[in-house]
């Protein structure tokens, strides 16, 4: 059964504005180096193809759901604390920030099998770029989960409250775009030949 | 100067950001199993990109909260998304 609410349309997005141009920031220098990635690819077809195949699509595949899966979590952050649950908000930060913790646990791994099989930046064009693009948003997921966790600690000190949770929307905002730019990153490293 | 406008939407058991993560769950599987497949070529790799986008713009609609945004804002993210996949298809079209 449904039930009417409202909601209201507004000209700002969630959280801070200057997050916002922060965020559009980073992600052009993410869409750069997507389409660097993709045209250097376009002269070196078979080079990139083969390498791509030495990757573990299971460990990309695991990554992907920690991601989507901390991201649903911090939704549900934002939902809580705007409906003034303070304790709830903190923990549904705490899970987003432990699947980003599983997503860098899984992604190390995958660096240790890399390095353990001798491969490095300087083994091809395409190990250079991907090295670079994923360890470029490892610290990413890195800097996301420190915002998270700063947000969490307010929140459990009752600094936001359901007409004052900016600092909630804008670390959420954040660790979207972490998430918007692995689900382009995913794709195009392992899957697309 | 900002000003807001009210709009009515409805609210079922199940909230739409719930839907939408099964939703993303389910096609990242589809993206993994083609990869699993090993099927590969322009169109493949054209569909592959097709759903990363998509997926993209359910993350920002309703995970970031900008279907509720109107005017400037609500562009960048839309803009990212359709600027890097169209740079993308056009490097997947040229390549030798």
């Amino acid at each position: 059964m449904a039930t009417a609410t409202t909601q209201v349309k507004r000209n700002y997005p969630p959280g801070d504005v200057a997050i916002w141009i922060f965020i559009m920031a980073e992600l052009a220098v993410f869409a750069i180096f997507f389409a660097a990635y993709a045209f250097a690819r376009s002269n070196n077809v078979e080079m990139f193809n083969i390498s791509q195949q030495t990757l573990d699509t299971n460990v990309a595949l695991l990554n992907t759901l920690a991601l989507i899966t901390s991201s649903y979590f911090v939704v549900r952050a934002v939902a809580s604390i705007r409906e003034g649950k303070s304790e709830l908000c903190m923990r549904w930060l705490i899970a987003a920030i432990f699947m980003g913790f599983v997503f860098l646990v899984l992604k190390s791994g995958e660096y240790v099998r890399h390095y353990g099989e001798g491969t490095n930046m300087r083994t091809n064009l395409f190990y250079m770029f991907y090295f670079s693009m994923t360890f470029f948003h490892f610290m990413h997921v890195i800097m996301g989960m420190v915002i998270l966790a700063a947000v969490a600690v307010k929140a459990k000190q009752g600094g936001y409250s359901a007409g004052d949770h900016t600092g909630v929307e804008t670390g959420a905002s954040y660790w979207h775009m972490v998430d918007l730019v692995w689900l382009i990153l995913f794709p195009l490293t392992y899957v697309m030949r | 100067m900002k000003s807001d406008k009210t709009i009515t939407k409805q609210r079922y058991a199940i909230r739409p950001c719930t839907v939408i993560y099964i939703a993303l769950m389910g096609l990242t599987f589809i993206t993994w199993m083609i990869g699993k497949a090993g099927l590969s070529g322009l169109d493949i790799s054209l569909l592959v990109l097709a759903l990363a986008l998509f997926k993209g713009l359910l993350i920002g609609d309703y995970f970031m909260g900008l279907r509720y945004v109107t005017g400037f804002w609500r562009l960048p993210i839309l803009i990212w998304i359709f600027l890097t996949g169209g740079l993308i298809t056009w490097a997947f079209l040229i390549s030798t």
